[in-house]
């Protein structure tokens, strides 16, 4: 009873065995092609490549012609050409110029490349501002710290570059950066509107602004909880920035703020101490050349600056807390799965010798199991041999094949064939002896009696 | 990566194996067994056949000529069905023997 329930259970787990085998495999395989497609970081951030001019960075402003810049900057030692937004602190650039004669040549952003190539050529310029990108003598001067890009974006400052260029011109040493940013608080009226604003849609876009709405995709990777975004345009040179940063940060300590000054874009929000300056540094070191040269409509920016964000939040540096990811049951299991494979084969094999044995291919068959056949043949055989005395002519014949019977049993029984092979052979041969005990007219001969009285 | 391929390759050439071997000698050895039997029941019967023929006083032609085709298919050892065949025709053979006194 035991013995036929582990059976059956044997079997059924030598295909479940089998199943899981398969699916193993089935995974594995699977898994080779999943492996392929690995990214580093697997940051969603955009990095398709933009075509010059697709992304609005080509503004309206245009420049004349070459003479006719070369004249206007031979009458004046300061050019600004209209749409030039540039400023520059005139009391310390004319202290770096001193006496030397160093004319100065200011062009708007988002020129394109005839465009700049006109203003390059202008010979009698020694320092050329392209937007706020100032360059001369075949060299360009660019801020390299957030103050200095601060000012540059956040209000058109470039005194610091153009200091450093003209020292550069002069051969003399370059002059110690300042940060000459003022700050103000934002009076409670503007703060109110501003607060106003982002309880209703998230967003608040000054007048002047060139935001025309957070890109959607961009701003979920970067910040999942949502932002809210403040844009306002660029600050004339010179007036104090409004911050509103550091107001709406002490309104809602957990709500990250995106405050867009122009091209300048500052985060006040959770983990900004961290987080802020990686951010802006990373942002402005990689896009400030081209921001400083191009008019890219805010919007573009501030993707481009949520693309930055969602990099460094997947990047998971000073151990910011990552966006969840879900346990990936495959990436755990991969390693574990050639062994479990391994067990399943082996399992299968050995259940599957266990199964050859039981049907008797493998090693021993065992002992034909009829110890009733071998009772029935030497009951027969005992039987024919008392008939064998008495017998006569008449019921020879059937004697005869009766005793021929019983020696096919026996070579049956002596090959191994199936017992119910032997039991055929001996129920012939219990028929033809039979007939044998009837014509020799003894019932006690007759194979149904004799045997029970042996039994007996 | 190796050896873990090794694995997987070995493991599904065992697993193959052990399936073909499992499901085709269980198989293979049934039909010999099959064909035994046949055969020692095709003896027996000829077996008998012939013991009916000498206890036969009349010559039965047909009866001998269906024995004399039974003993040729035995003489061949063709398989299963030969040996039902033989089987057969011995025992009607037999029957027409045992029908004469």
């Amino acid at each position: 009873m035991t013995g036929g329930f582990l059976s059956r259970h044997l079997t059924l787990l030598r295909w479940v065995l089998l199943g899981v085998a398969t699916v193993v495999l089935v995974v594995f395989l699977l898994a080779q092609r999943q492996s392929i497609d690995v990214s580093y970081g697997q940051s969603p951030a955009p990095s398709v490549r933009i075509e010059e001019g697709s992304a609005g960075e080509l503004g309206e402003g245009t420049v004349p012609s070459t003479e006719e810049m070369s004249a206007l900057v031979a009458a004046d030692a300061v050019v600004r050409l209209p749409g030039a937004v540039a400023y520059w602190d005139e009391q310390r650039v004319r202290e770096a110029i001193g006496d030397a004669d160093i004319r100065i040549l200011v062009a708007p952003p988002g020129l394109d490349e005839a465009e700049r190539k006109r203003v390059r050529d202008v010979e009698n310029a020694a320092v050329r501002v392209i937007g706020t990108q100032v360059g001369g003598g075949g060299l360009l001067a660019a801020p390299d710290t957030l103050a200095g890009w601060r000012a540059q974006f956040a209000t058109g400052d470039v005194t610091g570059p153009l200091t450093t260029m003209i020292a550069k011109l002069r051969d003399a040493p370059a002059p110690p950066e300042r940060d000459d940013l003022r700050w103000r608080e934002p009076s409670d009226g503007e703060l109110a509107g501003v607060l106003a604003d982002l309880r209703a849609g998230g967003s608040h876009v000054a007048p002047g602004a060139t935001l025309d709405g957070v890109p959607e995709e961009a701003a979920r990777a970067a910040f999942p909880d949502g932002a809210w975004y403040v844009a306002l345009p660029a600050q004339p040179h010179g007036e104090p920035l409004p911050a509103y940063g550091p107001a709406l940060n002490r309104l809602a300590p957990d709500r990250p703020v995106v405050v867009m000054y122009g091209g300048w874009i500052e985060y006040h929000g959770p983990a900004a101490a961290d987080f802020a300056d990686l951010a802006g540094a990373s942002f402005y070191a990689q896009f400030g050349d081209r921001l400083s040269r191009f008019d890219y409509p805010q919007r573009n920016v501030l993707g481009a600056y949520l693309g930055k964000v969602t990099d460094i939040r997947y990047a998971g540096l000073f151990d910011r807390p990552l966006p969840y990811r879900p346990l990936d049951p495959l990436r755990v299991a991969l390693p574990a799965l050639p062994w479990i494979f391994t067990g399943c084969v082996a399992g299968f094999l050995v259940l599957s010798a266990r199964s050859l044995r039981r049907s008797g291919v493998l090693g021993a068959a065992g002992e034909p199991r009829l110890g009733a056949g071998a009772a029935r043949l030497a009951g027969l055989t005992a039987l024919a041999v008392e008939v064998s005395l008495l017998t006569d002519a008449r019921s020879n014949p059937a004697l005869t094949r009766g005793i021929g019977k019983l020696q096919a049993a026996r070579a049956a029984v002596d090959e191994g064939l199936p017992a119910r092979h032997v039991w055929q052979l001996l129920d012939d041969a219990t028929a033809e002896l039979d007939e044998a005990a009837s014509v020799v007219g003894i019932p006690s001969y007759r194979p149904a009696n004799y045997l029970q009285g042996r039994l007996s | 990566m190796s050896p873990s391929l090794l694995i997987w390759l070995v493991g599904g050439v065992l697993l193959l194996a052990a399936g073909f071997v499992t499901t085709l000698l269980p198989r293979l050895r049934a039909r010999t067994r099959e064909t035994r039997v046949a055969w020692s029941t095709a003896r027996a019967a000829i077996d008998s056949a012939t013991v009916s023929r000498d206890a036969t006083a009349v010559r039965v032609p047909e009866a001998e000529r269906l024995l004399a085709r039974a003993e040729l298919l035995a003489a061949e050892r063709g398989g299963t069905a030969a040996a039902r065949a033989a089987t057969a025709h011995a025992r009607s053979a037999d029957e027409l023997w045992r029908a004469r006194p």
